[in-house]
Formats: structure tokens, sequence, C-alpha cells
């Protein structure tokens, strides 16, 4: 009895893996094939000519380096800016009673109900006759204001697991409010703050509404903005395609990779129960 | 005190001009546009009072979206939570490779709706896709399927893609949950003679209740607002049997040009939610939600 459930507990886990990895799998085949290959039949589940035809026209002709390198940038600055934001808001609100403080939250909730693209025409609006768009800047900025409410919720219960004494005694030591912050508490916050930046790094690298809306010239496309313009043409060339996809999910999984013991802490805290 | 006070004031200013800024001045002026005639092919910018609204609810695609949308979330949201709570309980006990295990069954988290979206669509694919040769082979169908350009099948396509997206993140919140569940609180049934699916029922349970409630509670409303997968999977289609509200709003936006009525139904949706999280919100006041 306790055998077979061992048994079916592999089986079953094993069926979780490879339904999971089963799409990765099939992107980066469908990437290694060449035109004819891709629509025969029988569909081959290995490449029988392996060729990185793929990878070669989508760096050459389609501006993909440079796609790659303004994502990374508004990823970039966006995610840092929206720590930094969110840490000193998160601080706050871990460490200190007032009474607006309950006014904050509400607003951090509200803001969970209006993503991105339901902005998506005001922003334009706003932003066109004052000449702000198609400009990686403004979208870094918007960005920033976006990730910020999650940041916020994700710094305060970091936060919240540091022992208050330590600040008590860097207080006693004659250490300015401040500088005690930055010299003693963000230090010991380091994992909250890594899980947190990767968090707001891989939604910013990933978001692509915004910046359709936003962006037009071929420069300052982004790589989900350079994907989607791929499928606006009438027949999808899908090994490019595919190979465009790996290069889009690759940074953003080794990421999660790296930070998502953290990132786990820092969503589960306060949902669940201590 | 009025130190602190004005530490506490300099600390929150940045998250405050940045959430007025980017979120609550632009959703202030998208309400606005919900009542004026904004199209960017003729801009008049006239106060039309509540015609974007009934025009919205004229078109018959709008009301195929609302039921798709009610379809969506609530399909997505049921497999997604018994998947990933079956998941979540059979990496509760450890094993060897467990980390590793974890984090290539997680991955899905990472990746964008809309690369999930492209990735599906290829896999959907009416003659090369390799879920029309699976299910060939498996003898569970005699010919392919145009699963993407069939009314009947394209919101589902989509909705199996976003359950697989999905599975994850109740997964992990569930797991962590499951594992603050004290042991001795599993020693004490046991000593009472509670076998274990009683455990499961009265120990579990209750214990990891408020998680259930709490992820639900947000998942509910990211899944409405999910619009990423369908966008780029089906993009609403074919003629406009797969669009959900969100997806609509945003080809009003894309190919339309027409903001006053994406506006409106920007606003429809955002009624829905609150009411949706205002009613959660009172039933389950108790059970120490937000």
């Amino acid at each position: 009895m306790r055998r077979l459930l061992t048994i079916l507990r592999i089986l079953a886990l094993s069926v979780f893996l490879v339904c999971a990895l089963f799409p990765l799998y099939w992107t980066f085949i469908t990437s290694l094939k060449g035109a004819t290959e891709m629509y025969s039949y029988p569909i081959t589940y290995w490449p029988k000519q392996v060729t990185l035809e793929n990878y070669r026209y989508l760096l050459r002709s389609l501006n993909f380096g440079r796609y790659t390198v303004n994502s990374i940038f508004v990823s970039l600055l966006s995610s840092l800016a929206a720590l930094m934001v969110a840490s000193f808001s998160g601080y706050v609100l871990a460490r200190r009673r007032f009474s607006t403080k309950k006014v904050l939250f509400f607003v951090l909730f509200i803001t969970q109900m209006i993503p991105g693209f339901m902005l998506m025409s005001s922003i334009y609006v706003m932003l066109g006759p004052i000449g702000l768009v198609d400009n990686l800047l403004v979208l870094a900025f918007l960005y920033t204001g976006i990730m910020v409410p999650f940041s916020t919720i994700m710094m305060k219960s970091f936060f919240e697991r540091i022992p208050e004494s330590i600040e008590e005694a860097a207080l006693i030591d004659g250490c300015k409010k401040l500088q005690m912050v930055f010299k003693i508490v963000f230090p010991v916050t380091a994992p909250g703050l890594a899980a947190t930046f990767c968090f707001a790094f891989v939604n910013c690298w990933n978001e692509l509404f915004l910046a359709i809306m936003l962006l037009n010239s071929e420069s300052k496309k982004t790589i989900p903005v350079g994907l989607n313009s791929f499928v606006g043409k009438a027949d999808i060339d899908w090994g490019a395609m595919s190979a465009g996809v790996l290069i889009a999910l690759i940074p953003a999984m080794v990421i999660f990779a790296f930070a998502q013991k953290y990132i786990v802490q820092g969503l589960t805290q306060g949902a669940v129960k201590e | 005190m009025s130190k602190d006070r004005r530490f506490i004031f300099v600390m929150i200013l940045p998250t405050v001009l940045f959430i007025s800024l980017v979120i609550f001045l632009p959703a202030i002026r998208s309400i606005i546009m919900a009542f004026q005639d904004y199209n960017m092919y003729f801009l008049t910018k006239k106060f039309i009072g509540f015609k974007n609204f009934s025009d919205a609810f004229n078109d018959p695609v709008f009301i195929q979206a609302t039921k798709n949308t009610l379809i969506w979330t609530l399909l997505s949201l049921a497999l997604q939570f018994v998947l990933g709570f079956s998941l979540a309980l059979l990496l509760r006990r450890p094993f060897r490779g467990r980390g590793v295990y974890t984090a290539l069954v997680f991955y899905p988290w990472a990746v964008s709706g809309f690369v999930i979206g492209l990735q599906w669509r290829w896999m959907f694919h009416g003659s090369a896709g390799v879920i029309n040769d699976l299910l060939l082979k498996l003898g569970l169908i005699q010919e392919r399927i145009a699963f993407l350009s069939d009314p009947s099948y394209a919101l589902y396509a989509a909705i199996v893609a976003n359950v697989w997206y999905g599975v994850p993140f109740f997964a992990i919140m569930l797991l962590a949950a499951l594992q603050s569940v004290p042991q001795e609180l599993y020693e004490a049934a046991k000593i009472d003679g509670a076998n274990a699916f009683k455990q499961f029922m009265n120990v579990t349970i209750p214990y990891v209740r408020p998680v259930i409630i709490n992820t639900t509670l947000i998942r509910f409303i990211w899944i409405v607002n999910f619009p990423d997968i369908i966008f780029s999977m089906t993009n609403g289609g074919p003629a406009g049997s797969s669009h959900i509200l969100s997806t609509l709003l945003i080809s009003k936006v894309y190919n339309e040009y027409n903001y006053g009525v994406a506006s409106a139904i920007g606003v429809i949706i955002m009624l829905i939610l609150a009411t949706y999280a205002y009613v959660y919100l009172k039933i389950n006041r108790s059970e120490g939600g937000f």
C-alpha cells in the first residue's frame, strides 16, 4: 500500500514536470528546425537537421540586438527606481504607526485592480500633446510607478522580519535615523531587496501593452514589442518566432530561479498564519 | 514626535507621487474619457453622456466577451486551484532533488503571458501543431482540429494555456501554507484516531483556509485583468468569439482607436471587480482577509 502510494506520487510528479517543461522543449526544437521541416509530416520531435538559421535571421535582419539592449535598459532602470521608492515606504509601513496607514494600504490594494493596459489610452492622450511618447525614459518612469505598489507590499513584509532590537541598538550607539536605515537596516534586508528587484525586473521585462502604445520607432522597441510586430505579419515565421521567444524568456527564467525562494517569502508572508 | 512625522512623510512621499502620477491621474482621465467622444479618427472630445456605455452594451461582441470573461475566469481559477493544490500536496514532504524539481516545475510563473500565448499558439497550430499530433497518436481524435480558428475551441485552448501558467502560483502559495501547519496538530489528530482523510479535512483545510481565501481573491482579479494570453493566441478571434472584456478593451484601442468606448469598458471592468471584492470581503470578514 505504502509502496503503491510512493509510485503514484512519483508518477504524478513526473506528469507535472513533463507538462511544465514540454512547451519550453517544443519552442527550443522549433527554433532549431529549418523552414521545410517545420511544416512537413510526420512532425519530428527532434530536428532531422539542426540549423541556427533562425537565430541568425533574428539577429541580422530584425534588430533583435537593439530590442534586447532597450529591454535591459528600461527594466533595469525602472526596477531599481521602484525598489528604492518601495523600500522607503515599505520600511515606514512596517515600523511606524500613523493615522493614514490604513488609507495607504487601501490605496495599494485598489491599484491591484488597475493594470497598465487599462490606463494606456489615457496615458497616451496625456503624454502625446507634450511630446513624451516614443521615449524609453518616460516608459521607465511609468513602469516604476506601476511596480511601486506591489514592491512596497513585498518590502514591508521583509522589513517586518527584521528584529527591531538591531535598530534600537544602533540608535543608542548614536546613529542618526536615516543613517541607521541605510547602514543597518538595508544591508540586513539584502535578500528582500534582491527578491523585490528581481520581481520588478521580470515584470518590466515582460510588459507589452504600454510599450506597444508608447513606442513606435524601430530603434526604441523592447523585446515584447519586437515579437509582437512579428505577429502582425500575415504568416508568422514560427522558427524565428521561437528563437525570439527563447531570448525573451531565458533571462526571466534565470532570474526567477535564483530569487524564487525569497520572492515566495515576500509573497506568502502575511498570507500565512505564523 | 514632529521630527518623526517628517521622517514618515519624506519616506512615503515618493510612493504617493508615483502612484498618483502614473496610476490615479490616468485612471481619472480614463473615467472622464469614458464620457467623451474620443475616437482618434474623428476627434471631437465632446461629452456625450453614457453613449460609450450604450455603444458597448449594444455590441454583440461585448455580450459575448462578458460571457467569455465569466467562463475564462471561473474555469481557469478552478483548474489552477485544483491542480496547484495537488502539486503543493505532492511537494509537501521532502524528497531528494526537491529544490531543483520546484525550480523547474515553477518556471512558467516567470514567463510573460504574451510569450506563453505565442508558444501555445504554435503548439495548437491546425496542421503543424504538436498537440494535434499527440492527440492523433493517442487516438483521442480522428483528424486534426483547427483549434484556434474554430469558435467552439478557441477560448478553451486559451484557458488550457492559462491553467498551465497559473498552476505554479497556487502551488507556491499553498505549499508555503501547508508547510506552516504545526506538526503537533497532526500528532494530536492521530492520537484522537483520525485517518489521513480526516486529518486533511479537519486539520489541513481549516489551517490553510485564510491563504486559500486571500489567494483566490487576488487571483480572480488578476485573471479577469489578464488579456496577455488571449491577445497573442487568438487576439479575440475568430470573429470576436474568444474575446474577454480586457482583450476587447485592447482591440478597441489598438485596432479601432476608439478610446472612449475602451475607457467605458475599463470602467465596467472596474465596477465588476470592485463589486466582487466588496462582496468577497464582506462574506469572509470573519476569516481574517485583507
